[in-house]
């Protein structure tokens, strides 16, 4: 007898199941797709026990009639890919979100599922339950208008998988994530998540457009995201690429508020990671990370999602297209930016000071109400009150009276204002139109003297040391071709090398800003870039990093006293300079507060 | 122990050999100087396991003894007892302690016991050679500036010693790179030298080297093997590891076909070279060289803070060139010509460029241009 047999019809589900169905929030994932692919306006989700013990979701959406409640059941039957002449179904040319046919029947196989649903029209609905693979007949039921769904005891049929499953805390959390990523791609469909009876997400159906997605990534993302958020759009070559990009200023320390979205559907792609790294490594330090909702619209044909059974992967024809657009869609949004810092900055300055404020007014005592008046950052290393108090007859608020009595030039057109004094030699306070503007003259300096040294070197190109003993680095076979194959694009950065046999590279020419180097520590970075990212980043952050030492040291110092002449001047190029709203490491060079914030801090409002 | 010693000659000695210990150890005695009497005798050594610097001077020993003590501290104080005294040393009962007394002065410092010092083993030193001290101080003096400081290419980070054949006779050779220009010094073969082993001697015994031999006109003993080297001079040994690596072929960079030939004076062109490196501020300092018939600029742009160019006559006879350099290379190489000239062998803008004094056959210096 043969020791090879074909397993059962069960196990075969089972297994698919293990793919597709990895954790509740993989199934919460398939049925709303199923949904949305559905036309439902409204999607109704409750959870219980993280969604182990119960998952039911209500939607509004077009129906199934009794003969497609019974195929939709079984393994690889789907209503969404269509049929060509030939009579073959067209995997290339995928519109809905699902289409493999693999979700019911899968959660069929591992747990209890019950469908009703009622078409559109129809003036009764049915339904139809799975147990652990065992299907029972249709019925007739009661149900309103659309398909409900209830998934009961997930992974009940398989034990090992129930045990693998994390606590119940993560496993809603993690269905809160698949329901807010696929939210964020849907702004017209209103969702509701409920857990435990809990609601934790209510989301209302926004406009189409602009302004609605603009709404529902704010509610989602936070509302400081909405206010701090770049629009974006680009297209090129059929590609479309839209969504908003966060402030330089308004960073975070891990990369999750970076979301993806192919044709409406959330996927995790290292590319956008790149991309955005990329597009934003002038602008933040290396372990900060900005926020970013994109949306990319292109020809279905042109990307592959059958990638991976969940679908959280796809493939681009062209990835390299798809990173330029973003890189440059992101870049191109920034330099627009100007010199804009984000308004969680001013935020933050007010929180600093409103809770110092509030005891003065009762209190009623002078020196108490002016010390909170400083800058945070300063309060901090400033003495207490009696200090700030000596403080304002001594040199630390040197007013500036020339500016004061000169007539000053109208502050109405100048974005930055007319400078009033410098506080500690270190802040220019400078008064705008309808506010305050308080600039770190350091941090201020030290960007400009960085965009200028980095417009030369973008004018002149690189100086490269020829090397007098070439240096050949080890490499494996794939890094070597890839190093070499993109080594033109390097030579412009100032790094020439070439092939040097199977699996090494030779450098024969290096920036010559760097001196002294550890040419194959570099060089191997670089091959990790490139592998992981496609993009060359270490040798640019390099430079920059060399740049941004040199412009530390060649900008005005803190404790550096300026007249009423230099200051205006530096808040005059800093309008003028692109990206002068933060320093190189993401920090904001200036603060603003509106003439409301300041009234509403002294009660006024 | 029980010593007296002229503060001067005590000083001059603390002072070579307290420069090998480093500033912060993690094991304690390496901070401390051994202080050994014998015989009219006084011997200091130090070591930081990688170097080490053994200086005997003459003494009056009242009592045999050896101690160790903090080597900085001592040079500090001894350097500031007033010209002249007599410094007395000497371990009391108390075993712990080094007593230190000049004049009214006394201090008592912290020991270690001599037992714990470590002592560097040199092994059979099987290659010896004696070489006067000039000579010595010429080959590193002129070579010290092109050792690479770049710890990755470990093997640079220091002087190659090696007897080579060089036409009829055979020379003592020191050559370093880090890998931007090099610089290689001749000196004629010393007897015993001839089967010595290449050797890398590293930076900071070149260092120390240099310091020793300051002001001494007499003859060093050099010992090599393998793994170590040992120069042997007025009371003074010191013995270094040497650094483990292949030192690369040096030769191959050395054009030996470069017909452009521009006949400079040294002095003129390095104060002009300085001058218009005044302009750039970057790291880089890169200066322009235009080469003409009997004419040489030197320029420099920095779109930042404006342009320098200055004119020099030279005996040029070739075609044109334009050819970039760092000012810092250039400077750092004319820095070694004693000579009036300066020869500079020139190929191409991107081809290694020979330098070398025209009154010195023997010492000739390579670098590399930058592309501008």
């Amino acid at each position: 007898m043969g020791v090879i047999h074909r397993l059962s019809e069960g196990t075969i589900n089972r297994i698919a199941a293990g793919e597709v169905v990895e954790r509740p929030a993989s199934a919460v994932k398939e049925l709303i797709e199923n949904a949305l692919d559905a036309g439902a306006r409204h999607i109704d989700i409750i959870i219980s026990g993280g969604g182990r013990d119960l998952i039911r979701i209500t939607d509004d959406g077009c129906g199934m009639s009794p003969e497609d409640l019974a195929l939709a059941i079984e393994r690889h039957a789907t209503s969404k890919l269509r049929v060509d002449e030939t009579g073959r179904e067209d995997l290339l040319d995928i519109a809905t979100l699902g289409f493999r046919g693999e979700a019911l029947p899968s959660i069929g196989a591992v747990a209890r599922l019950s469908i009703l649903s009622r078409v559109v029209g129809s003036d009764a609905a049915h339904r139809v339950t799975v147990e652990g693979g065992h299907v029972s007949p249709v019925e007739p039921a009661a149900g309103p208008m659309g398909t409900r769904i209830e998934v009961r005891d997930l992974f009940f049929a398989t034990p090992a998988r129930l045990k693998f499953l994390k606590g119940e805390r993560a496993e809603t959390l993690a269905v809160t994530d698949i329901v807010k990523r696929l939210a964020m791609a849907h702004p017209e469909v209103a969702f509701s998540l409920t857990s435990e009876a809990r609601n934790i997400l209510r989301l209302e159906a926004e406009m189409p457009g602009e302004v609605g997605r603009l709404g529902r990534l704010g509610a989602i993302m936070g509302r400081d995201f909405a206010e701090n958020a770049l629009a974006i759009e680009a297209m090129r070559e059929g590609i479309a690429l839209t969504g908003f990009a966060g402030l330089p200023t308004y960073n975070r320390g891990t990369a999750q508020m970076q979301f993806l979205f192919v044709n409406g559907r959330p996927v995790r792609d290292k590319l956008v990671i790149g991309a955005v790294r990329g597009a934003y490594a002038d602008y933040l330090a290396r372990d900060r990370h900005p926020a970013v909702a994109l949306f990319v619209d292109l020809d279905p044909r042109e990307v592959d999602v059958n990638v991976h059974p969940a679908k959280s992967e796809v493939r681009f024809r062209d990835a390299g297209l798809v990173r330029g657009l973003i890189v440059g869609a992101l870049r191109h949004a920034l330099h627009e930016a100007g010199h804009r810092a984000s308004t969680t900055v001013a935020d933050a300055a007010l929180g600093a000071l409103r809770p110092v404020a509030q005891p003065a007014f009762s209190s009623g005592g002078f020196t108490r109400s002016y010390a909170p008046m400083q800058t945070p950052g300063v309060a901090e290393t400033a003495p207490k009150w009696q200090g700030a108090f000596a403080d304002l007859g001594g040199q630390a608020a040197r007013v500036v009276t020339e500016a004061a009595t000169d007539a000053p030039p109208p502050a109405e057109n100048l974005p930055l204002g007319v400078a009033r004094g410098q506080l500690h030699e270190t802040y220019i306070v400078a008064q705008t139109a309808d506010g305050i503007v308080i600039v770190d003259q350091h941090a201020a300096h030290e960007r400009l003297v960085y965009e200028r040294m980095k417009k030369a070197m973008a004018e002149r190109g690189v100086t490269r040391q020829i090397l007098l003993i070439p240096e050949v680095v080890e490499l494996d076979e794939a890094e070597a071709e890839r190093l070499a194959a993109r080594a033109g694009e390097l030579a412009e950065l100032g790094f020439v090398l070439e092939g040097f046999g199977s699996g090494a590279v030779v450098v024969r020419e290096v920036p010559a800003i760097f001196g002294k180097l550890d040419v194959g520590g570099l060089v191997r970075d670089l091959a990790d870039d490139l592998s992981e990212m496609d993009e060359a980043l270490s040798l640019k952050e390099k430079l920059e990093d060399v740049c941004g030492t040199i412009a530390c040291h060649g900008s005005v110092r803190s404790g550096r006293r300026l007249t009423a002449e230099e200051m205006n001047a530096l808040l005059r190029e800093m309008e003028a300079t692109p990206h002068s709203g933060q320093c190189n490491h993401g920090r904001p060079t200036y603060v603003e507060l509106k003439l409301t914030d300041i009234e509403r801090l002294f009660g006024r409002r | 122990m029980k010593i007296t010693i002229e503060r001067g000659a005590l000083l001059k000695s603390l002072n070579h050999v307290q420069s090998v210990v480093e500033r912060r150890n993690t094991i304690p005695i390496l901070s401390n100087v051994l202080i050994k009497a014998e015989d009219g005798q006084l011997s200091l050594t130090a070591t930081d396991l990688d170097i080490e610097v053994v200086e005997s001077i003459d003494a009056d020993v009242a009592q045999k003894g050896a101690t160790t003590a903090p080597a900085h501290t001592l040079y500090d104080i001894v350097r500031k007892l007033p010209d002249g005294a007599q410094v007395e040393l000497s371990t009391g009962a108390d075993e712990g302690r080094l007593q230190l007394t000049a004049g009214r002065s006394r201090f008592a410092l912290q020991a270690l016991p001599q037992e714990d010092f470590p002592a560097m083993a040199a092994g059979q030193l099987p290659h010896h050679f004696d070489l006067p001290a000039e000579a010595m101080r010429r080959l590193i003096d002129k070579t010290r500036f092109a050792i690479s400081t770049e710890e990755t290419r470990y093997y640079l980070n220091g002087i190659y010693l090696h007897a080579v054949e060089s036409g009829k006779a055979g020379v003592l050779r020191a050559v370093a790179t880090d890998g931007h220009r090099l610089a290689q010094v001749d000196h004629d073969l010393p007897a015993g030298a001839s089967g010595m082993p290449g050797v890398i001697v590293p930076r900071k015994t070149v260092l120390e080297l240099q310091k020793l031999l300051e002001g001494n006109a007499g003859t060093i003993s050099v010992g090599v093997s393998e793994t170590k080297i040992r120069f042997e001079f007025a009371g003074v040994v010191l013995t270094s590891k040497l650094i483990d690596g292949t030192f690369p072929d040096y030769g191959r960079v050395i054009p030996a076909d470069n017909d452009k030939i521009m006949q400079v004076d040294g002095k003129r062109f390095a104060e002009a070279v300085d001058r218009v490196s005044t302009i750039s501020t970057e790291k880089s300092r890169a200066v322009k060289l235009n080469l003409d018939e009997g004419r040489l600029t030197l320029s420099v742009t920095n779109p930042d803070s404006g342009s320098a160019t200055e004119e020099l006559s030279v005996s040029y006879s070739s075609t044109p060139l334009e050819i970039g350099f760092n000012a810092r290379y250039l400077l750092d190489i004319t820095g070694q010509l004693d000579g009036a000239e300066a020869t500079f062998a020139l190929a191409d803008s991107g081809s290694p460029t020979l330098v070398r004094d025209s009154d010195d056959e023997k010492a000739i210096y390579v670098l590399m241009p930058m592309r501008v």
